[in-house]
């Protein structure tokens, strides 16, 4: 019993570290987008701010960014489902001997690196763009016909796998009995063949899209004039990150638990309607007078929806009349006594050393540095777990968190120098 | 038309049936065997500028190939130590963040596989929604945390482990960090497919039979998880050391990922052939390793994306 | 009856690479009859029916439909209908859907539609059904859907590919009456596909009985069990004891024949095989369980058969009697149960008789697998 206890402590002990790890940096990103600070940062907490969202808004790249990944993402998911079509169909009645090396074939461009990918793309469509005779601004050279093309390489396979599977519960007599009612090919592929895949070409049409929204590596290789919005990432990450990118990241978050749950509720809804269909005697279901569940009866997916739609209507509500101009005079009018602090300190130290020096030659300089700094830390720590609350009533925060500030703007001092530099340093280390 | 062929086209209807061919063959000939192909016939030719193209200069060589290993020509080395060295470390590095993705995921991937209840809908909710969120956004959130003034280093020096902030970024712990996290979904979800249809009973019948934990795992478990367990080590490794995000916004300034220098080679160095080649050895080289470990453990390439 | 459109199968072959699944078939199906292909598994019998219904071409030969050659004629464009072995209702259709496609097909509207299927749901008992979904209905009532669907295509031959093979035997046996009856009323012409010889003599105007891709046998239900032409017919349909042996003198319509166990018999010859067969040759004599009656111990003649008894059983409505047979095969006899006293015989030598007539004497051939 005591073994099982343990085992029980342990897994959960496991659980809880792993999706840390998984979601831990999802939920600090969010939370720097509503902090102050220029570079994006949990602590020290400063103010709340919305401010990052519309600098977000204003910026022309990422909106481009974004368009572009919608135009590229719409002809990968119309290519790549239907090439992940037909790949699945032929799969069902290619020539037995040729099946497994068309299998490997067809699997093999999600094994294959996406910067190979990229490459082999360019070179390829470069080279048919030349042997054809047309000049560097034909169809073929267009940065969306080249990324469009080297994401469904690999995506088709992606869409492929997920048709198959279900395309290998179809019945193949359910086409034959449609064309021998009188069905063309055609209109049997249509009324029966798709409306059976229909849940498998609409899971693989989003994963087409999602896959394609954040693809990189390939595109990188490929987007001539049609920089995608993770492109225009890429190159801001590299190059100085801001705040603004977290937003962006808290936006897609944020939409992402929506699907998330729309998809789990509408799934569980669909249960429901079967059961009750089930219960139902004919007579309701001739007379219409049949009583579906409502959305949100023993649904809890549901519910969570409709709360975290609440909280989002609640965020932006506050966000169009929240105003942090005073926190971040508060906070600046800190920082200058600070700066002013830290020079005194600074000039107090090269004081007390060239006096050390001049009484002992050579002693260890610094000494101070780490006993400040962990009480100095303070601060920063009651920052990790206060954005939790985000949702709520995180108006209140940032008046509690000036206080310790204040109280600590001395030992803080051996902090700041570091964060300046550190700006610096990891802005410049992307490359 | 060969019988085959006739066969097909009766079945599917012309239209249809043109219409699937059609697809099937842009998709396999034109976008996956002859672009490689076309790749693979670039790297062996000198760096020329396009009106050169297909003139007398264009000639095969092995220069791009020679380059990696002996670097330039009247170079100061006698062998290219500096990428020879990237591109060893990129395999090694990509080895150890498999094998660690494996031991982190496996855990979960058979909880969750072997646990009926709500809460495993939730978990796997948990686990696909960072998924759903872009490649980059997920470097950038390590980025954020690892900095030198982020999150981890704050609480570490916080609670006195390190006296001065710890470099994260420059010794690369960042960077396998980040590209363990990026591809945790692709190492679970084949073993949590495999290890789902695996029946309860068996797990039971070696419990009744007196088994420890360790021993079921080793005897019953893990040898019906084989083919899940290969086909997530293999995506995981492939796609790790064919990342390019991750190294860029995560590694150090001084260590270079091997797919950095294909892309230097592309887009700094404006040298397609070099770039193509190093892309051709990349590709060549994790092929081989995947076949010779997929051999070793006698695994087939159907059970790959299963 | 040639009210429907008949169908004919001229000399045809159909094979799949080396291996031929039907051997030069010769089928006249007269119009508005029932007709059932009979045979084990495997014995290209639904091969035929594919061919038939165009999903197959011919490797040889022809299949001709209301006298037109459907050479080159898709399925979607012959006059025949068919219905399933897993009866393919599409399972995302409602019922009423599901019976009406065919007119979805050519455009009707969904107030057509909705009449034509409430009138065929009627005529397969299941009204008001149409709104639910196929899998929402038990097995026996998807089965009548299926014909409905079949039927609302209106077309000249209707084929159905075992289509009581899934339901339970009760349900199967009433399904039978209710197909035949379903095909006397619409009067066109059935081809059935089985193995069950209970099912083709009770529904079919004609049976062909079919072996390893060749037509054995084509008859009525009566002659086929009455008079088989091959030793195949004999042993596949219904039950029958065998008799191996040699002809040892023919007599006009009847034969003498030298059995390897019984001594010598005389049996009839097969209708299809009178004057085909010589002094000498190799030969089966059938005779069917119910055919014996018990004989006074000891008597002797060509119609009289002597052997231990094995094993006897009572089965209700007879009395079944195990005898050592011929070729390791047990001698079975049927005796009707009339309230007469039974005593047990076994271990004990009996000797039964039969009238000549229903002893049927065909070349030797290879049985039907039990």
């Amino acid at each position: 019993m005591k073994n099982f206890s343990f085992m029980r402590l342990s897994l959960w002990v496991y659980l809880a570290i792993f999706f840390a790890y998984l979601l831990g940096p999802l939920v600090i990103m969010s939370a720097t987008a509503f902090n102050s600070p220029s570079f994006p940062r949990m602590t020290p907490w400063e103010c709340l701010t919305f401010e990052w969202f519309s600098a977000l808004f204003r910026d022309e790249r990422i909106l481009n960014g974004i368009w572009n990944s919608i135009l590229v993402g719409a002809g990968t998911v119309v290519l790549s489902v239907a090439m992940g079509l037909a790949g699945a169909l032929m799969l069902t009645q290619i020539w037995p001997k040729l099946r497994a090396t068309y299998y490997t074939i067809i699997i093999a461009p999600i094994l294959i690196p996406g910067v190979v990918l990229g490459i082999s793309t360019l070179v390829f469509w470069d080279r048919i763009n030349r042997m054809l005779g047309l000049g560097a601004d034909s169809f073929l050279s267009n940065g969306l016909f080249l990324t469009i093309i080297g994401q469904s390489t690999f995506i088709a396979s992606y869409c492929m796998l997920v048709l198959v599977a279900r395309l290998q519960r179809y019945d193949i007599a359910l086409t034959e009995a449609a064309l021998d009612l009188g069905a063309t090919h055609a209109q049997a592929f249509r009324k029966v063949l798709l409306p059976f895949m229909r849940p498998a070409i609409a899971s693989a049409a989003v994963l087409a899209f999602l896959a394609s929204f954040e693809n990189y590596n390939t595109t990188t290789f490929t987007f001539g004039e049609y920089p995608t919005l993770t492109i225009e990432l890429a190159q801001k990450v590299r190059y100085g990150i801001t705040p603004a990118i977290s937003a962006l990241a808290f936006i897609i978050v944020v939409l992402t638990v929506f699907a998330a749950l729309f998809n789990e509720a509408s799934i569980r809804r669909k249960q429901l309607v079967a059961e009750a269909r089930k219960k139902a005697t004919v007579e309701e279901l001739e007379s219409g007078k049949l009583r579906l569940p409502g959305f949100l009866s023993s649904n809890a997916a549901a519910v969570a929806l409709v709360v975290v739609a609440c909280a989002t209507v609640a965020v932006v509500g506050t966000a169009s009349v929240y105003s942090p101009q005073q926190c971040i005079a508060n906070v600046q009018e800190q920082k200058r006594l600070e700066t002013e602090e830290r020079i005194k300190e600074l000039r107090r130290q090269r004081e007390l050393r060239r006096q050390q020096q001049e009484e002992q030659g050579e002693a260890a300089p610094a000494q101070t540095a780490p006993a400040t700094g962990s009480t100095g830390n303070n601060s920063g720590f009651g920052g990790v777990f206060a954005p939790g609350s985000l949702s709520g009533g995180s108006e209140a925060e940032p008046e509690t968190e000036q206080e310790p500030q204040g109280n600590n703007s001395g030992f803080g001092n051996v902090f700041d120098p570091n964060a300046l530099s550190g700006d610096g340093g990891e802005s410049g280390s992307g490359n | 038309m060969p019988s085959f062929l006739k066969e097909f086209f009766k079945r599917n209807g012309t239209g249809m049936g043109s219409l699937m061919l059609g697809l099937v063959l842009f998709w396999t000939v034109g976008l996956i065997i002859l672009p490689q192909l076309s790749m693979l016939d670039f790297s062996f030719r000198p760096n020329l500028p396009p009106p050169e193209i297909g003139g007398p200069k264009d000639v095969y060589t092995l220069e791009n190939y020679k380059y990696l290993i002996y670097g330039p020509e009247g170079g100061s080395q006698d062998y290219n130590a500096v990428d020879l060295k990237v591109f060893f470390r990129t395999l090694v590095a990509a080895v150890c963040v498999t094998v660690f993705n494996l031991i982190l995921c496996y855990p979960i991937a058979y909880y969750l596989a072997q646990t009926k209840g709500n809460h495993i809908r939730i978990f796997a909710l948990m686990l696909i929604i960072p998924y759903w969120i872009n490649e980059i956004l997920r470097a950038f959130a390590l980025r954020i945390i690892f900095g030198e003034t982020g999150v981890l280093n704050n609480m570490l020096v916080g609670l006195g482990v390190f006296d001065t902030p710890f470099d994260f970024i420059r010794n690369d712990i960042a960077l396998y960090a980040g590209l363990g996290y990026a591809y945790i979904l692709l190492m679970i979800f084949p073993i949590y497919n495999v290890i789902e249809s695996l029946d309860r009973n068996q797990i039971e019948a070696a419990r009744d039979m007196g088994a420890s934990w360790p021993m079921i795992h080793r005897r019953v478990v893990i040898p019906y998880a084989k083919p899940g367990i290969s086909s997530g080590c293999t995506m995981v490794f492939m796609l790790s050391a064919g990342a390019l995000a991750a190294p860029q916004i995560l590694g150090g300034p001084s260590s270079l990922w091997f797919t950095q220098l294909i892309y230097q080679q592309f887009n700094d160095n404006s040298d397609w052939p070099q770039g193509a080649a190093y892309a051709v050895v990349l590709l060549v080289t994790c092929i081989l390793l995947v076949l010779a470990v997929m051999r070793l453990f006698k695994v087939n390439m159907g059970d790959i994306g299963k | 009856m040639s009210a429907g459109v008949g169908v004919d199968l001229e000399n045809l072959w159909i094979r799949f690479g080396d291996f031929v699944a039907v051997r030069d078939a010769n089928v006249n199906i007269n119009g508005g009859d029932f007709f059932s292909f009979l045979g084990p598994s495997g014995c290209g019998k639904t091969t035929i029916l594919r061919a038939v219904s165009g999903f197959l071409e011919p490797s040889d030969g022809r299949v001709l439909i209301g006298g037109n050659d459907m050479k080159g004629i898709g399925p979607n464009k012959r006059p025949t209908a068919l219905i399933f072995q897993n009866l393919a209702l599409f399972p995302l259709m409602k019922v009423w859907e599901n019976i009406t496609f065919s007119m979805e097909i050519k455009g009707a509207s969904v107030r057509e539609r909705r009449k034509r299927a409430d009138e065929l749901l009627d005529m397969i008992a299941l009204p008001g059904q149409g709104d639910k979904l196929p899998s929402e209905l038990s097995g026996g009532q998807r089965q009548r859907v299926a014909i409905a669907r079949a039927l609302c295509a209106e077309p000249d031959v209707l084929l159905l590919d075992e289509p009581l093979s899934a339901l339970d035997l009760k349900l199967r046996q009433h399904m039978r009456t209710e197909l035949r009856e379903i095909q006397q009323r619409v009067g066109i012409t059935f081809i059935y596909i089985t193995h069950d010889q209970g099912e083709a003599l009770t529904m079919s105007d004609s049976i062909a009985v079919m072996k390893a891709g060749v037509i054995d046998q084509i008859g009525n239900g009566k002659t086929i069990y009455n008079d088989p032409s091959t030793a195949f017919a004999a042993s596949f349909v219904g039950e029958n004891n065998v008799f191996r042996g040699k002809i040892k003198r023919i007599m006009g319509e009847e034969a003498l024949i030298q059995t390897n166990r019984s001594g010598e018999l005389v049996a009839r010859i097969s209708t299809a095989n009178q004057g085909k067969m010589k002094e000498g040759d190799a030969a089966m004599m059938f005779i069917r369980p119910e055919a014996f009656a018990l004989a006074p111990k000891g008597a002797k003649g060509t119609h009289f058969v002597t052997a231990k008894v094995n094993n006897e059983e009572f089965e209700g409505n007879v009395f079944n009697i195990f005898m050592e047979g011929d070729g390791g095969k047990e001698l079975k006899v049927s005796i009707p149960n009339l309230g007469q006293s039974f005593e047990d015989h076994t271990g004990q030598n009996i000797t039964l008789e039969y009238e000549t007539k229903n002893a049927v004497i065909v070349p030797a051939g290879e049985l039907a697998a039990e």
